[in-house]
């Protein structure tokens, strides 16, 4: 298949794939029970409840319900959400900015840590630091989030009292205007050095938590496809033509073995994106991850539906993207032979 | 799978060529557990299982059962907030003077159970559903493929929190849950290989000496498509109970059960006074049990695909 015609059908299933998982959204939340219960009060006559039934067209058949509820997320009405007390449209930024700010974060960590743990564990093939990076990788895919973030918590917070918890310091954040809502960017536009490390510091240990799983898959892929191109013919010909062993693996064999990897880090982002639920809760970060997970709790079903759909569509596009720029550089490899 | 060879057996075989191929059968099978013991972390990852199953199915002896129901955390309203080591709590207690072992030892057999129906239900169905649509292909196979990759744009531990938030908070619903996020990873896999091993040349021998299609699937194809199946079937037994704790942990089971993610996040609440061990340990269990299957699952990958071995 051409790769343009590849990418045309990907995008073309993208919004039934969409109307699919609005479908679920909503059958999934009338299943629950009709979401009426936060308008009603005890006080209120039969005839009342039955008022407010019509007004929110909740006496209708549920597919007519679906498509009141489709065209209002066009509009862009959300809903309300019991747990914020205001519109979910209102609060939805501010949450995302946080959420967004730690992802990132994280990312990088992992990013980082993965590719460099990899490339060390990857030419020192069945040597003691490639064993080390091997318990790192198994660790991480087995390690609770939620528990790993306390243990840091218990150490670094209850302990040594080193690392703070929350988002910011309330004084130092408040002495800085927020236009983005991402704090660390706030501090740099505002110029605050304080403010700044003040950002870094409450990010640090979230981050961590977080990005541990996402490292270890990284590395893992990045080891593994790094001991495949050092087997290659060209990399004996590098060598062969005299250069120091150190360009070999930077300048040759890394630059290849980072095509498979950048797929790896962009599947990480599912990853990264759910484990924000338990990270926030214990690090007690304002972000969407907890605000869904109190909404979970308390019934409260226009946050519900927002978090799943915005989750889902953030999700398929960062899919769409690593397919396409796997089939991009897949296509380049076998031109290339 | 590159192997080629075909161990199922027609009718027109004679006594003697049935045995040789049971005997090859059974070599086989002898290689692939010499090939999983000669690894050191697959032999670490199943010694943790056997003692893991073993605290399961030995829990009534070695913590005494809560009365009336074990499942539930006692409490020792006497013994609150006590350190590890404290007598007759040697895990130390809880907020609410649970006992932090009775809670490890009792949590294995909710680990347990989850693992097993969730593991169990979602292979039958997955395996039932990749086939149908792997066999059968044409429009049968691209409807329920629609309905596999809805399914998979949804991320798993979010959809799952949310079908257990409609139902409520139980463990049973996180059960249930699991089970319905989960089928569609198998039902994918089995497709692929079933449209794999349908091309052999066995499978069109079997057609043309007239084997009923039913049989051709029980004994040709099946057999030959479900090894990819076990590998993901064992390290989802390490998946399912962390997504599953973890759903705990956010507040979808019921509250006071000796289950870990429960524990994990009743523990919380002290470490700000210093009191590490009522989330340290649940944790712990949880992480050894994901960490054994997982280990026990990249080594199984490794007998059954001798290629990927040292990866």
């Amino acid at each position: 298949m051409q790769l343009r015609d590849y990418i045309l059908r990907r995008v073309i299933i993208l919004p039934i794939l969409i109307l699919g998982v609005s479908i679920i959204v909503f059958v999934l939340t009338r299943v629950g029970g009709s979401p009426i219960g936060i308008y009603l009060s005890h006080e209120m006559t039969p005839d009342e409840v039955a008022q407010i039934e019509a007004r929110f067209n909740l006496d209708q058949p549920v597919w007519v319900q679906y498509i009141y509820w489709a065209r209002g997320i066009f509009q862009g009405d959300f809903g309300w959400s019991g747990v914020a007390a205001a519109p979910v449209t209102d609060v939805f930024p501010n949450k995302l900015a946080a959420t967004m700010e730690l992802a990132i974060a994280s990312g990088l960590v992992a990013v980082f840590l993965g590719i460099s743990l990899g490339t060390y564990a990857g030419a020192r093939r069945n040597r003691l630091p490639d064993h080390a990076t091997r318990i790192v990788a198994v660790s991480g895919a087995s390690l609770p989030q939620f528990w790993f973030g306390i243990l840091l918590l218990i150490v670094f917070w209850a302990n040594l009292g080193l690392a703070p918890i929350g988002r910011s310091d309330a004084s130092i954040w408040s002495s800085i205007s927020h236009p983005t809502g991402i704090y660390t960017v706030d501090a740099i536009l505002a110029g605050s050095i304080s403010a700044f490390w003040d950002a870094i510091w409450h990010l640090i240990l979230p981050a961590l938590t977080l990005g541990y799983g996402a490292t270890a898959i990284i590395a893992r892929m990045m080891r593994s496809s790094l001991v495949e191109e050092l087997q290659q013919d060209y990399v004996d010909a590098a060598r062969a033509k005299g250069l120091a062993e150190r360009i070999v693996l930077r300048r040759h064999a890394r630059r290849n073995a980072l095509v498979p990897t950048v797929t790896v880090i962009g599947l990480t982002f599912g990853f990264l994106l759910q484990g924000t639920i338990t990270v926030e809760i214990i690090f007690r970060w304002p972000g969407l991850g907890r605000w869904m997970a109190d909404s979970v709790l308390r019934g409260d079903q226009a946050t519900l539906m927002t978090y799943v759909l915005f989750t889902s569509v953030l999700f398929l596009l960062v899919n769409l993207v690593v397919d396409v720029i796997y089939a991009y550089l897949d296509r380049r490899v076998t031109l290339g032979k | 799978m590159t192997e080629s060879y075909k161990p199922s057996l027609q009718p027109w075989q004679s006594g003697e060529a049935r045995e040789s191929a049971l005997r090859v059968r059974l070599n086989r099978f002898m290689g692939l557990i010499q090939r999983l013991v000669s690894n050191p972390t697959t032999v670490m990852g199943l010694a943790v299982i056997v003692s893991m199953i073993g605290i399961a199915i030995f829990a009534p002896w070695i913590a005494e059962p809560n009365f009336p129901d074990p499942y539930q955390m006692p409490r020792d309203w006497g013994a609150v907030r006590k350190p590890p080591g404290t007598p007759g709590h040697i895990l130390g207690t809880t907020n609410v003077g649970g006992d932090v072992f009775y809670g490890v030892i009792w949590g294995s057999r909710k680990s347990l159970q989850l693992s097993l129906m969730v593991v169990g239900s979602t292979v039958v169905i997955g395996t039932i559903i990749g086939s149908l649509a792997g066999l059968l292909g044409g429009w049968v196979d691209e409807v329920l493929m629609r309905i596999v990759d809805v399914f998979l744009s949804i991320p798993e531990l979010i959809f799952a929190l949310a079908i257990a938030a409609v139902l409520g908070p139980s463990f049973t619903n996180i059960v249930f849950a699991l089970s319905v996020v989960l089928w569609v990873k198998y039902a994918r896999i089995m497709r692929a290989q079933v449209i794999q091993t349908k091309q052999n040349e066995y499978v069109d021998a079997a057609r043309v000496i007239g084997d009923s299609k039913l049989n051709i699937y029980l004994r040709d194809i099946l057999p030959n498509s479900i090894t990819p199946v076990t590998v993901q079937a064992t390290l989802d037994m390490g998946n399912v109970v962390l997504i599953g704790a973890t759903l705990s942990f956010i507040g979808l089971s019921e509250a006071g059960i000796a289950e870990w993610g429960v524990l994990v996040s009743e523990g919380q609440a002290g470490i700000a006074s210093g009191r590490w061990w009522a989330s340290t340990f649940p944790g712990l269990m949880i992480f050894l049990w994901a960490l054994a299957f997982n280990l026990v699952g990249d080594g199984l990958r490794d007998a059954l695909d001798p290629r990927t071995e040292g990866r």
